[in-house]
């Protein structure tokens, strides 16, 4: 009896402790995709003010561009290193090298890890911006003006960080393959000629990798911006809106990719 | 006018709870109380910048709870508002404060624009600030501009939450004397948080006293002067023994 009160007595308590988190994740989810489509739908028709896509595109391109040329540029380095010593203990020839390294990096990995170290320079900028103008009542002085937070503050961001961050993600893969290069060709022998190989490299897989930055770009806007907006307290609720969307966008980056590669396992075969 | 019925927000636990209280047309009504005892939260609930839980907000006759957000922002064409921490665009000059009201609500050519920013930036005691980005302006610079924001689109009500919170007296002393001088120009419907009660009386109207989120008193502010309720009597004189 006194075990079956006990359990009966800490069951709600502990499914009130489990289940707290799930219900906030649900409600997170909720909003995220309430602001999605939010955003997506004042994209066409919202009232923006003029220059303000172009503004963030500086911004997020500015502030990222050197940041993940040099980040990628170590990650290229480091996997061409690793690649070519696992190989030659199989077989002592690294002529495709090159070629399936890039064919790797443009069907997955300039995405993939690329997005990881973009969503700490871009996704913490954008929810630490917007958290900012909440807890200092900036966010309700523009709902005060008849300017809506999302079209004024989320949208212009949206557009530019999945824009820019794209194009960044692109350059930066592409100072990947240098740097491969020419790790390669210092450490290994292989000629510049040799490592760029792009003859296994598809249409297709151009396609999915082109796919996945934007999707995760996208993710990373509306992650940090939705981050920001739910924004409590003073500069420690910002610190902790930082945390959070840094933290969301890389889970949602892992999650899509799962989903967007395995759709291109089926539609786009390597 | 502004009529708030029966308001009730929680936020975990009761910050209002029950508020019933009038603003009348061209006057000032003064909001005091000992700090967290809700009157931000009350001033942001008339702005319909928050949903109460309960009751209603009566903006000229017209319930806000009634309304979505896109209904709220024209009840908020007929609202200016200065914010406790001025809220200023910290990446918009001063004198792009001054004008984002009147270019998101209005369809003004720009000659009225910036004559009307010049006009309030003279009225506020800083001509010539227009070029000045927020950051380079002292506290009661900021509040002066949040003023001449809040007052630019000249709405007939006009929200202050603490203008003169950390202000020096002299300061303080102008601003409300700005604050009187506007609203009887403008025969605006006012109110006005402060934690500073013998600078606040001196313009208000009426004065209603917020405690623990109900309403402790409700009157002139001649008899909140006088008032025997213990409570107020404290509050107002600021008196050491007490219930407070």
């Amino acid at each position: 009896m006194t075990q079956a009160g006990l359990s009966e007595g800490h069951a709600p308590a502990t499914s009130r402790r489990l289940g707290g988190p799930v219900i906030d994740g649900l409600r997170d989810l909720r909003d995220l995709f309430r602001l999605l489509g939010r955003t997506l739908s004042l994209i066409s028709h919202g009232k923006r003010e003029k220059g303000a896509i172009v503004e963030q595109m500086y911004f997020i391109g500015n502030r990222s561009l050197v940041f993940m040329c040099i980040t990628m540029g170590f990650i290229g380095a480091i996997i061409t290193f690793q690649s070519a010593v696992q190989s030659q203990r199989l077989l002592p020839d690294l002529t495709m090298l090159g070629a399936t390294f890039i064919k790797l990096l443009v069907r997955d990995m300039a995405a993939s890890l690329g997005a990881m170290p973009l969503a700490t320079r871009v996704g913490a900028g954008i929810a630490a911006e917007i958290g900012s103008m909440v807890v200092t009542d900036q966010v309700d002085a523009l709902r005060m003006c008849a300017a809506d937070p999302v079209d004024y503050l989320v949208v212009p961001r949206f557009i530019a960080a999945t824009l820019m961050g794209t194009a960044v993600l692109i350059i930066a893969g592409a100072v990947s393959i240098v740097s491969g290069m020419l790790i390669a060709n210092g450490m290994f022998d292989v000629n510049f000629h040799t490592y760029l190989n792009f003859s296994m490299v598809t249409l297709g897989d151009v396609a999915l990798g082109v796919t996945k930055m934007i999707a995760f770009c996208a993710a990373i806007a509306i992650i940090s911006a939705q981050r920001g907006l739910a924004t409590f307290g003073g500069s420690e609720g910002v610190g902790t809106a930082t945390t959070r969307a840094v933290v969301g966008s890389s889970f949602a980056i892992i999650v899509l990719n799962f989903f967007i590669s395995g759709l291109g396992y089926f539609f786009v075969p390597s | 006018m502004i009529r708030i019925q029966d308001l009730s927000v929680a936020f975990r636990s009761p910050v209002l709870d029950g508020v019933s209280l009038h603003a009348p047309a061209a006057s000032i009504l003064a909001l005091v109380g000992p700090g967290a005892s809700g009157k931000s939260v009350l001033l942001k609930s008339v702005a319909g910048l928050l949903r109460p839980d309960r009751g209603e907000v009566f903006v000229n006759d017209v319930a806000l709870g009634d309304r979505d957000e896109a209904g709220l922002a024209e009840v908020r064409k007929g609202i200016g508002m200065l914010f406790q921490n001025y809220a200023l665009f910290d990446y918009l000059t001063v004198g792009e404060n001054i004008a984002f009201p009147l270019r998101r609500l209005f369809d003004l050519p720009e000659e009225e624009i910036q004559e009307r920013v010049t006009e309030r930036l003279v009225r506020v005691s800083l001509p010539g600030f227009e070029e000045r980005i927020p950051r380079s302006l002292s506290g009661g610079q900021k509040k002066r501009v949040g003023i001449a924001r809040a007052t630019v689109a000249r709405a007939p009500i006009l929200l202050y939450d603490d203008p003169t919170a950390g202000l020096d007296p002299v300061t303080s002393q102008k601003i409300y004397d700005l604050i009187k001088g506007e609203q009887r120009e403008q025969q605006s419907c006012v109110m006005v948080i402060s934690s500073d009660v013998a600078g606040i009386l001196s313009i208000a109207d009426r004065v209603a006293m917020l405690h623990q989120g109900r309403i402790a008193f409700d009157g002139t502010a001649e008899e909140a002067r006088t008032s025997q309720d213990p409570l107020v009597r404290q509050f107002i004189h600021g008196l050491l023994e007490g219930p407070l």
